[in-house]
């Protein structure tokens, strides 16, 4: 855990120089008043300086135990393995199926339900998705080969 | 008379059909949200929210002001019967709440929760409907400056309330601020942190994010750590959910205490309901005159804390309405409906929108009441929610945040970076970076901004404009001093130090 609040420090102090950077390309004040870098620019002053104080608090610190990865991190990223793809299939899938597929597949990869229970799910999933947002609520939801 | 004839018009409103319709949906979804571990109001709200584009704002908030006070009821079943808070704000009702049920009284725990959260409720809708006119009355003589220093004490307020790590608190605040500046500046027009993508000029929008953060976010965390507890077998029978004399002879005057500092916690911009039961808890624990029988199964140590978390979540409202200043993650939630809907919340939204306020507050005494009845008569159901697979909560989660999130562009980039953020706020819990300021500051970014760039603006450039009128100079002041309540504590602890070393 001490590894990764360092890392997340140095992310964090990164991310405050990037700020401040940019900032610096839009202008500071303009003619009536603060101008469009103002806050932005402070905002990133802000971070860096509160991204210094953490690195300094991490690197004083004795205790080092604890972890970042838990035993069940691989089924959190397993679950955004399984959205991400869902995701990707969107424009051959469209919306209610992607959707519906993930449910079914998640509950089968991540849960170990039956083959017979998560075919259902999914199709009872992309069924109600179609005709509550797509047609109840009118989302104009991205359709894929199907047309769903 | 006019707080009778405004409350009179609520009523006319709240009980429509359609709208006892979208209480009713509220109060139950809420009451399930709260059974359900991992998934809290906030995230409740913000997944629905998408859904309301086309419904009536009145009776989309009515059904959003149902959840966020259904959720404390339905966060109390989970701690009682299972140890496991079903929302942070009910943690302190696990203390005694599971020990009574341990003692065969889950059902006195149960019932003095849904009543004491009915007094507190309503009590608090009735100080509510004086309180915020009133309050609303003496916003009107806001300008810029006190805008800005208002926005600049809840951050700093954050602070104080938010948690252990005061620092991280403010990188926090940083980073919603940050995000609320991505887009074209409306002043003068020059696009910020878009860097030539077109989806970014005009900004991000705050529901892809909140999806994000706490929808998508909360599905990781609560896969990696999953909150599970042993169901207390224990078959209720609707005597057992009677109180004895002495049951309510202890607790009766602890829901009165409980309700008062809910009341006021919850007003505080950033207090919220979790520090409204925690120190309801704390200070009836001082007040007793038993104090070793905190934790033991004490009625009192359920009752204050839920009058606590219910006072808080109606007072909650009241800075919201009356300011347009979000105390809590889901009254920010709900400002970003406001917005969606193009509606400002503020001192004018009284005068602007009578209907959309008495039908509200109105709709608060009708909620509770059936949230009252529900949980007397309907807990058996709402346990049985507990047996759902997480596998198929986290794929309504995934569902209605995708969806969500497309629905406000109808853009797949929406999704995509929807997602992003989930992973962004799984990150921050684990690394102990609070989400609640984020999203505070993210909401109340622009107002922050516009109103320093205006106050600046009309004041040449001087910092003075801040310090010479009074209201923003107050604010200013308590903001300074929350910010610098951390360094104030650690002086303390550290001149604390060397006495218990020499004492020892």
């Amino acid at each position: 855990m001490w590894l990764a609040d360092l890392i997340g420090g140095l992310a964090v102090l990164v991310l405050g120089f990037a700020v401040v950077f940019f900032s610096w390309q839009l202008p500071y004040m303009s003619e009536y008043g603060p101008g469009p870098g103002f806050l932005p620019r402070w905002i990133g002053f802000g971070i860096v300086g509160c991204a210094l104080v953490v690195i300094i608090k991490v690197l004083r610190k004795h205790d080092k135990s604890g972890a970042f990865f838990k035993p069940l991190t691989k089924m959190g990223v397993k679950a955004l393995i399984l959205i991400i793809i869902a995701f990707l299939l969107f424009p051959l899938l469209g919306f209610s199926v992607g959707l519906g597929l993930f449910v079914g597949v998640s509950m089968r990869v991540m849960g170990k339900h039956g083959w017979i229970s998560c075919g259902i799910t999914a199709v009872v999933t992309a069924i109600a998705i179609h005709y509550i947002f797509a047609g109840w609520l009118s989302i104009p939801l991205p359709t894929g080969l199907i047309g769903w | 008379m006019d707080l009778l004839h405004n409350l009179y018009t609520g009523f006319t409103i709240a009980l429509t059909w359609t709208n006892i319709f979208y209480c009713l949906v509220g109060v139950f979804f809420g009451q399930i949200v709260g059974v359900l571990p991992g998934i809290g109001a906030p995230t409740a709200i913000a997944l629905l929210l998408p859904m309301t584009f086309t419904v009536n704002p009145t009776s989309a908030l009515i059904m959003f002001a149902g959840i966020y006070y259904g959720v404390a009821y339905g966060g109390t079943i989970t701690s009682v019967l299972i140890n496991v808070p079903g929302e942070s704000s009910t943690v302190m009702t696990c203390l005694d709440g599971y020990q009574m049920a341990l003692k065969g009284r889950a059902g006195a725990a149960l019932s003095i929760a849904a009543i004491g959260s009915w007094i507190a409720g309503t009590g608090s809708v009735i100080i509510l409907m004086t309180f915020a006119p009133a309050l609303a009355k003496f916003a009107l003589r806001f300008g810029p400056s006190e805008y800005f220093a208002l926005a600049a004490m809840a951050f700093g307020l954050l602070t104080v309330f938010g948690g252990e790590q005061p620092i991280k608190i403010v990188i926090s605040t940083l980073i919603g601020l940050l995000l609320a500046t991505i887009g074209l500046d409306i002043v003068s027009g020059l696009p910020r942190f878009a860097f030539g993508m077109p989806q970014l000029l005009g900004g991000i929008d705050f529901i892809v994010i909140i999806c994000g953060i706490f929808g998508v976010a909360e599905v990781f965390n609560s896969i990696e750590e999953p909150e599970e507890g042993e169901l207390i077998k224990q078959k209720m029978r609707l005597r057992d959910l009677f109180l004895t004399w002495e049951e309510w002879v202890a607790s009766r005057w602890a829901i009165v205490r409980g309700s008062v500092i809910g009341f006021f916690i919850g007003m505080i911009p950033a207090g919220g309901i979790t520090t409204a039961s925690f120190l309801a808890y704390l200070a009836e624990k001082r007040y007793s005159k038993h104090p070793e029988r905190f934790g033991t199964g004490a009625i009192e140590g359920v009752a204050a804390p839920e009058s606590a978390n219910n006072a808080a979540s109606i007072s909650g409202f009241a800075p919201l309405l009356a300011l347009g200043i979000p105390g809590s993650p889901t009254t920010a939630v709900m400002l970003a409906g406001f917005m969606m809907w193009g509606i400002r919340p503020g001192p004018l939204l009284f005068q602007t929108k009578p209907d959309l306020v008495w039908g509200l507050i109105a709709s608060m005494y009708i909620g509770n009441f059936l949230l009252l009845l529900m949980n007397i008569f309907l807990i058996p159901p709402f346990v049985a929610i507990l047996r759902l697979p997480y596998t198929i909560i986290m794929g309504f989660i995934v569902i209605f945040a995708s969806v969500g999130a497309y629905s406000v562009n109808n853009n797949i980039f929406d999704v995509w970076m929807m997602l992003g953020f989930g992973v962004l706020g799984y990150v921050m819990k684990k690394l102990e970076y609070p989400i609640v300021p984020l999203v505070l500051a993210l909401v109340l970014g622009r107002l922050a901004e516009n109103s320093l760039r205006q106050a600046l603006t009309l004041s040449g450039g001087s910092l003075s404009i801040f310090f010479t009128r009074p209201i923003s100079a107050l604010f200013l002041c308590a903001s300074i001093l929350a910010y610098l309540t951390p360094v104030i504590r650690w002086a303390w602890k550290s001149m604390q130090r060397p006495k218990a070393t020499v004492n020892t």
